[in-house]
């Protein structure tokens, strides 16, 4: 190396005199850099902390679920049950006050009154099944209809029976004027 | 010693490896202006200087993994810069090396006197006068500090032709200052 390349060499820094606009450059660059990672704590090293995360996600899932699940059924069966007691109050009253009228008519024989309230056994038992009918969630419509029917049939039957008694009355009562 | 040089800027060099992004400018801010001279002499054109540069900070932080210390951070960054404007100009389609007749080169060594070649101000106009073949080879060698082996590898030539092509730019590089 003769005089003028080491002459060069040594004053390489004059040869540097260039300035960079640095805050240009870095942000054009910083654009094309991907976003700074964060930092991640491998949990997934320790088997012990994959198995307790597994039975968590597990929990959680079920819990959700199982939350979901018991809710739904709640609000469905608090909304059903309130129909249902708003037809018990209603028609429970009735046929209860009839029943009592039935039993309190003297002219009817205990073996008549025995047989009415045998019906009004059955009719018990139907709407006992209409209960379990809807608790098992199937057509809550249809099963609530069956249950106003079953109201009905014995109210029915009792304005029937006590229909009947008036007119037998009636008609005594009718003789009695004539004679 | 060599050792400890390869290792200048580990931990900042480590931690850009990992993302942290203050690392990577606290390096940007330390090789910026060095590597914006490397491009300026190799393209001469602000523009385009400035887009190497970019682009080799973006690719250096994006491949810092394969960085193992084989020579300093500097140096790596500055073999991205250096072929990354040597293609730039091979898109150009500028030629990259003065080719004529270096098979007849005369290889002894011949004496540069002094004359006014050692005003570094006119030693730089006048390398910016050099065709740029024998510019680039004078950079790459008087400046960068490559040795022929590595101006072969860049460029593309043999070892002799890099040889040849820089006696034949230094000649004219001291022809040219002694009219300046």
């Amino acid at each position: 190396m003769d005089n003028f390349e080491k002459h060069i060499r040594k004053n390489k820094a004059q040869f540097d005199g260039q300035k960079a606009d640095r805050v240009k450059l870095w942000a054009n660059i910083e654009a094309k850099l991907d976003p700074p990672k964060q930092k991640v704590i491998p949990l997934w090293k320790s088997p012990m902390l994959r198995i307790a995360a597994t039975v968590l996600i597990v929990l959680g899932i079920s819990r959700l679920l199982g939350v979901s699940f018991l809710s739904n059924s709640d609000s469905e069966n608090s909304f059903v049950s309130r129909e249902l007691q708003d037809i018990d109050m209603h028609y429970q009253g009735l046929v209860s006050y009839q029943v009592q009228l039935v039993q309190k008519n003297e002219s009817l024989s205990d073996a008549d009154k025995a047989e009415f309230l045998s019906f009004m056994d059955e009719l018990d038992v139907e709407y006992e099944q209409l209960r379990l009918e809807m608790q098992n969630n199937l057509d809550n419509d249809l099963v609530l209809e069956a249950i106003v029917s079953n109201y009905r049939k014995r109210i029915e039957l009792i304005e029937n029976l006590l229909r009947q008694l008036n007119k037998s009355k009636l008609k005594d009562d009718d003789y009695g004027y004539t004679l | 010693m060599e050792t400890e040089i390869r290792f200048t800027h580990k931990s900042l060099v480590e931690s850009s490896k990992s993302g942290d992004r203050n690392s990577q400018h606290q390096l940007y801010e330390l090789y910026v202006d060095a590597m914006y001279n490397i491009g300026m002499r190799f393209l001469g054109i602000k523009e385009d200087a400035e887009d190497i540069v970019q682009d080799s900070f973006v690719d250096a932080f994006k491949n810092l993994h394969n960085f193992k210390y084989e020579s300093t951070f500097g140096s790596w960054l500055k073999r991205i810069v250096i072929n990354k404007s040597i293609n730039h100009l091979k898109v150009k389609r500028l030629p990259l090396a003065a080719m004529e007749d270096h098979e007849y080169h005369l290889t002894e060594e011949q004496s540069y006197e002094p004359v006014d070649a050692m005003d570094i101000e006119k030693i730089k106009r006048g390398i910016e006068k050099l065709p740029l073949g024998y510019k680039n080879i004078i950079n790459l060698y008087l400046l960068e500090g490559y040795d022929h082996m590595e101006i072969g590898e860049v460029m593309g030539i043999s070892v002799s032709t890099s040889k040849s092509q820089y006696h034949r730019a230094k000649k004219k590089l001291v022809e040219i200052i002694k009219t300046l």
